[in-house]
């Protein structure tokens, strides 16, 4: 019944046409996320790239294949491996199913790079979009620790001495106490690694916290802020745009916004099926606790951290993540200026600092690089130098210390805050682009750089 | 102000340090805010001490006693040579005239380092220590520990992992 006035009502321009398309988005629990029209510049793929809605479904993927491989795997040291090798090779269908769910956290983490990429460069933290920015960034965070927090389950040697580096960088305030001699009093470090990994050594409590962080805590966590980010795009008014498209006329969401979103995602789960069926999901042999892999290396997308920890664990593993954070979340404080809002790099003149920064960054961290490799840092020259130089003066720090006086003079040269958020970020996110990719491809044992 | 409950308290001193630093503020502070602030920092104390102690029930609990751990006997570890001991990660090093324990984890990030002619190697991310357990080169920021070694009743090693020695220290062999 209710169908068919649907179909008859649909090719008349009256108000019951209208009535019924916002009935359609509204009457609907999971559609009245939609607003009931929306802009047709939001529709653009340009506009988003649907990054976004990829994130959303990549999340819904992970939370179906996860609760399939939680029922088959036991979240103790002794059993954990085994099980894990049961669901790859005796489970039916088990071994796409795990590679489907890591596939997808990969994607995960390559998409949110990206959305944030695009909602920075459009300048879309502001208009009102503060808060989402922040929400936006504690999802980023979120989605990195549920891989970190993944990677440990399968209790092999990957996830062993991850882990173990992992829970050290969380204990890395120590280096600073440890200097200062406040260490005994006020052992922040070994406060966080004990929250963490329940212990001193990663063992049954870690992998016990880690299962529960896994499976309970952070995908509910993710699920609230999913809910927040996306009722807060409709509490802003939409996906940020241009103020030259402004007066265009809406155009209702039921279908046109249906069809883009199932489009995304059969896409989305085409890639992540075709991707599963060949690429298997590494599974390395059991954890050893006596000896590490040589070298040994985080999941992929931590080896930018991984080289910043090999100068130093304080300054390259907390120190500057922290510094990285805090910039994320004052981004909106710092930059007013709303006239740009939804023009990709605020136009002309953000292209280019955006594209001075990243060369400036290239080869600030190369050539520094190149220096370390080449001829050694400060304890190879002055050997038993103080640990507070090691920690303070290195290609990380140094790197972080150039990155701010470039966005200062950015900042004097245009007049222009809008300037020196691009180019600070630019830089930052070229560096730690650099910094992967020698992590991924130019270390190898004992973590010397090799070609 | 004149209903201000300072003044009927008539502690003056406090009530004007309290105007000079609403004005700091530039924000004239009435009752109602005044009031509004204290709560909001007890609030916020009090927030911060729960937070402390929630988060402090999740941290485990190390006891400082029991750290004596059996190695095996003088005789199980051949002269001149680093024995590793898989389940303490240490080294016992004995030469002609003693037996010493050196921590084989890594003070950067917790790797189990290697032993090489040099002295330690890491293949986490590439310290190097000299085999007095010095720092040589890398991120670590302090040395490889030395641990106190006793003899026990029957004549077995025991490593004191809560007691730290020199790196020269050694355990003599009677």
């Amino acid at each position: 019944m209710e169908r068919q006035s649907a179909r008859h009502t649909a090719t008349s321009d009256s108000d019951q046409y209208r009535r019924e398309r916002i009935r359609r988005m509204n009457r609907n629990f999971f559609l009245h996320i939609h607003a009931t029209k929306v802009h047709p510049h939001s529709l653009k793929p340009e506009t988003t790239f649907g990054l976004g809605m990829i994130l959303g479904f990549l999340f819904v993927v992970m939370l179906l294949t996860g609760v399939l491989l939680m029922l088959n795997y036991t979240p103790s040291v002794g059993q954990a491996y085994s099980s894990v090798k049961n669901i790859v090779h005796a489970v039916p269908g088990g071994r796409i199913i795990r590679n489907v769910h890591r596939l997808a956290s990969h994607g995960m983490v390559i998409v949110v790079f990206l959305h944030l990429l695009r909602v920075f460069y459009t300048g879309s933290y502001l208009g009102g979009r503060t808060l989402n920015w922040i929400i936006g960034v504690c999802m980023f965070v979120v989605v990195l620790l549920m891989s970190f927090s993944g990677y440990l389950l399968p209790w092999d040697q990957l996830s062993y001495w991850a882990v173990t580096i992992g829970s050290n960088i969380a204990a890395s305030a120590r280096e600073l106490t440890d200097l200062l001699g406040i260490t005994k009093f006020l052992d922040v470090g070994g406060f966080f690694q004990r929250l963490l990994i329940g212990g001193e050594t990663v063992g049954q409590p870690a992998l016990t916290r880690f299962f529960m962080l896994h499976v309970i805590f952070l995908p509910v966590t993710l699920l609230v802020l999913t809910a927040v980010h996306f009722w807060r795009i409709r509490k802003d008014g939409g996906l940020s745009r241009p103020a030259s498209v402004e007066k265009q006329e809406k155009l209702f969401s039921w279908p046109v916004v249906m069809w883009a979103e199932l489009a995304i995602f059969i896409g989305v789960v085409a890639v992540v099926l075709l991707l599963a069926f060949f690429m298997d999901a590494p599974l390395l042999e059991k954890a050893n606790p006596a000896h590490p892999d040589n070298p040994a290396k985080s999941p992929w997308y931590f080896l930018g951290i991984q080289e910043l920890v090999s100068y130093s664990a304080f300054a390259g593993g907390l120190l500057i993540p922290v510094l990285f954070l805090w910039f994320m979340f004052s981004i909106p404080y710092r930059d007013r200026e709303e006239e740009h809002v939804g023009i990709w790099f605020s136009g002309v003149r953000g292209r280019k600092v955006a594209r001075n920064a990243a060369m400036i960054s290239l080869g600030v961290v190369i050539v520094q690089v190149f220096v370390m490799v080449q001829f050694g840092w400060l304890r190879d020259w002055l050997p038993g130098i103080s640990q507070w130089f090691v920690m303070l003066i290195n290609p990380a720090t140094i790197t972080v210390g150039v990155f701010v006086l470039l966005s200062l003079q950015v900042r004097k040269r245009t007049g222009s805050s809008r300037m020196a958020a691009i180019a600070l970020f630019t830089a930052a996110m070229v560096a730690l682009v650099i910094f992967t990719v020698i992590g991924i491809w130019f270390r190898g044992a004992n973590w010397e750089f090799v070609l | 102000m004149h209903d201000n409950w300072l003044i009927r308290c008539n502690s003056k001193g406090f009530y004007i340090f309290l105007v000079q630093f609403s004005q700091l503020q530039n924000d004239p502070m009435n009752r109602r805010g005044f009031v509004r602030k204290i709560s909001l920092t007890l609030a916020a104390v009090a927030g911060a001490l729960f937070g402390i102690s929630f988060l402090k029930q999740f941290t485990a609990r190390t006891g400082s006693t029991g750290k004596r751990r059996k190695v095996g006997y003088t005789a199980d570890f051949p002269v001149d040579n680093y024995t590793y001991i898989d389940d303490l990660k240490i080294f016992v090093y004995r030469d002609h005239e003693a037996v010493r324990a050196v921590s084989a984890v890594c003070t950067h990030l917790g790797c189990t380092v290697q032993h090489t002619i040099d002295g330690f190697e890491c293949p986490c991310h590439g310290s190097c220590y000299s085999p007095e357990g010095k720092v040589l080169s890398g991120p670590a920021p302090t040395a490889l520990s030395w641990y106190k070694m006793e003899k026990a009743p029957d004549g077995a090693l025991l490593v004191n992992l809560g007691e730290t020695v020199a790196p020269g220290e050694r355990y003599l062999i009677v």
